[in-house]
């Protein structure tokens, strides 16, 4: 199974084309499907501290979103770069586009200088496989470039360009996601807090999203399209975890990336504390494992964040939840309404 | 823009494949390169190819198994005084088609030896003050049939395992010294190499050596004490450094 199996009609109304707040709302006031074994409810996100139980455990994406759209320039021109993966402080992947809503490829070729952020840069290669990004070696200081001259990378369906702090999570932490690790943006102080007041634990991983907009045809080779990014799991979380099993709690990701990292650090002897680069994709032929729940966003069909739901939940399981959100008018995207898959 | 210190490095079997992949990477992150290999032709082409990121590319034809032609990269070598990188990548596959142990000549087993396992120590003992000067790397490729036990890759299989050991015991023996030593399979490429060990067969299935460029990105940016001693797979899901 491939994620294009997972297929669904979104008329284009139902993108969240604003934030909550610009729609007169709040960032808790988001609706929340709630998906249970036994059936979907619709609820507001800031419910979400009564939808679950004394003894559970949320863990969450501690990276916060960088300003990684950065004006770009080379020998045939400016252009826009998304700045997706630090390697190292003088090592990125990026991905050059023609604007915010061209995508590339452009023409660099091995050896080119550009610009980035006015940070002269040396373009070395394609990412194999996957020629809209790069790696490019820098001869300067691109994070500090990035707070001078960069914005949150923005798609097209948005109405308007929006600040950073717009684009960061109450847990943000540690600067590194190319894109939010939106699931965490309806948590505000005032849910976290009646969340630990109704006995819900939190515990933390990093994962640095790179960009995510690949697009289909990215994979040349057929493999998976996805690319190693950064993550970190800590042993007190690893502990956590393990804690809340024993004791009957459920342990339920916030956000995709969660998933990811969690599965990144499974091996043949189950969870451990781990920390690397992963290109682990999730899908129903390589099921989530340690997840008893999931706290997400409404996604795009034919997406790999789509592949993953059908890996945590079951195919059938998301057919059905994402049926009931488009007949009842939920909002997609990163500024749109909130799901929250139980398993048990 | 140039830092003060040039990194420098040494593939060996630069020419083409695996070591041409690895040669370009540095290039690119802008290492003063010295590149060797048997065929001089295929290697000034390599090295031309990556004059494009103007970083110094000196090469030297040659043989790694022929103590001569070590002398004169330990030579080279010492025109830059140090060395952060040794990238001991040329292999010798033995006889093709791959015949089973019980049949295999006995002058190519050593022969394989030599290039896998003797030719490589023999760098890193040669070229060990400079690699001392910079603090440096030594990264030994290996293979997945160092463990496998696959059938007709006897020779291959062992030498690569009997390098995993020297590999891992040298990162244990030089930790002291700050010199950093990892093993890396990159997983099955389509390379000449490759094509030798499956004469006639079809094998674009397997990946050009391109694809392991994200990881020489990653595992040469990791702290090298972090990573030494330690055995990675370029084309696996997930790269770990200690937690």
């Amino acid at each position: 199974m491939s994620a294009n199996s997972l297929e669904f009609h979104l008329p284009p109304a139902r993108a969240a084309i604003q934030t909550p707040e610009d729609r007169g709302s709040h960032r808790d006031a988001v609706r929340l499907l709630v998906s249970r074994p036994s059936g979907d409810s619709h609820h507001r996100f800031s419910e979400l501290p009564e939808l679950l139980r004394a003894g559970d455990l949320l863990v969450v994406n501690e990276s916060s979103t960088l300003p990684a759209s950065v004006p770009g320039r080379a020998d045939f021109g400016a252009f826009r770069v998304s700045i997706s993966t630090a390697y190292g402080p003088d090592l990125w992947l990026v991905e050059p586009r023609w604007d915010f809503d061209k995508p590339g490829p452009l023409p660099l070729a091995p050896g080119d200088r550009l610009t980035l952020a006015d940070v002269p840069a040396r373009y070395i290669s394609d990412y194999p496989g996957i020629p809209r990004l790069g790696f490019v070696h820098l001869a300067g200081d691109l994070r500090k470039a990035m707070q001078d001259l960069g914005s949150p990378i923005r798609y097209g369906y948005l109405s308007q360009g929006y600040p950073l702090d717009e684009y960061q999570t109450v847990f943000g932490r540690i600067p590194g996601s190319a894109e939010m690790p939106s699931a965490g943006r309806p948590f505000t102080p005032r849910v976290v807090r009646h969340l630990e007041l109704a006995g819900v634990a939190i515990a933390p991983i990093v994962l640095h999203t790179g960009v995510s907009s690949l697009e289909p045809g990215d994979a040349q080779d057929g493999s998976a399209p996805v690319f190693p990014e950064p993550f970190g799991v800590p042993a007190s979380t690893v502990e956590a975890i393990r804690r809340t099993r024993a004791q009957g709690g459920r342990v339920i990701a916030v956000g995709t990336s969660v998933v990811r990292a969690l599965e990144s650090a499974t091996d043949g002897c189950g969870l451990r504390a781990a920390r690397g680069f992963t290109r682990v994709y999730l899908n129903p032929k390589r099921p989530a494992r340690n997840l008893d729940g999931l706290v997400t966003g409404f996604h795009e069909g034919g997406s790999t964040h789509l592949a993953l739901l059908a890996a945590v939940a079951g195919e059938e399981r998301i057919r059905r939840a994402y049926q009931a959100a488009i007949e009842s008018g939920y909002l997609w995207h990163e500024f749109g309404d909130s799901h929250l898959i139980l398993l048990r | 823009m140039r830092p003060l210190t040039v990194p420098t490095a040494l593939v060996t079997g630069a020419s083409r494949g695996l070591g041409a992949t690895i040669a370009r990477f540095l290039a690119g992150e802008g290492f003063e390169l010295f590149l060797t290999a048997r065929g001089g032709r295929a290697l000034e082409e390599t090295a031309d190819a990556l004059r494009v990121f103007g970083t110094e590319i000196h090469t030297s034809v040659g043989d790694v198994t022929d103590s001569r032609h070590r002398t004169v990269l330990r030579d080279l070598v010492s025109t830059a005084g140090r060395l952060d990188l040794l990238v001991n990548n040329a292999s010798e596959l033995g006889p093709s088609p791959l015949p089973p142990l019980v049949r295999h000549p006995l002058a190519e087993f050593e022969q394989v030896y030599r290039t896998n396992v003797v030719a490589p120590l023999a760098l890193v003992q040669e070229l060990l003050p400079f690699l001392e000067q910079a603090g440096g790397q030594i990264v030994n490729i290996s293979s997945d049939a160092a463990v496998g036990g696959y059938p007709g890759w006897g020779s291959y299989g062992a030498s690569k395992a009997a390098f995993d050991l020297v590999s891992l015991t040298l990162a244990h023996e030089l930790q002291d010294r700050g010199i950093s030593v990892v093993v890396v399979d990159p997983g099955d490429l389509r390379t000449t190499m490759h094509q030798a060990a499956f004469p006639g067969e079809d094998i674009s299935d397997r990946p050009l050596p391109e694809v392991t460029m994200p990881f020489w990105a990653w595992l040469l940016h990791q702290p090298r004490d972090a990573v030494s001693g330690r055995r990675f797979r370029a084309q696996s899901e997930r790269w770990e450094v200690p937690a």
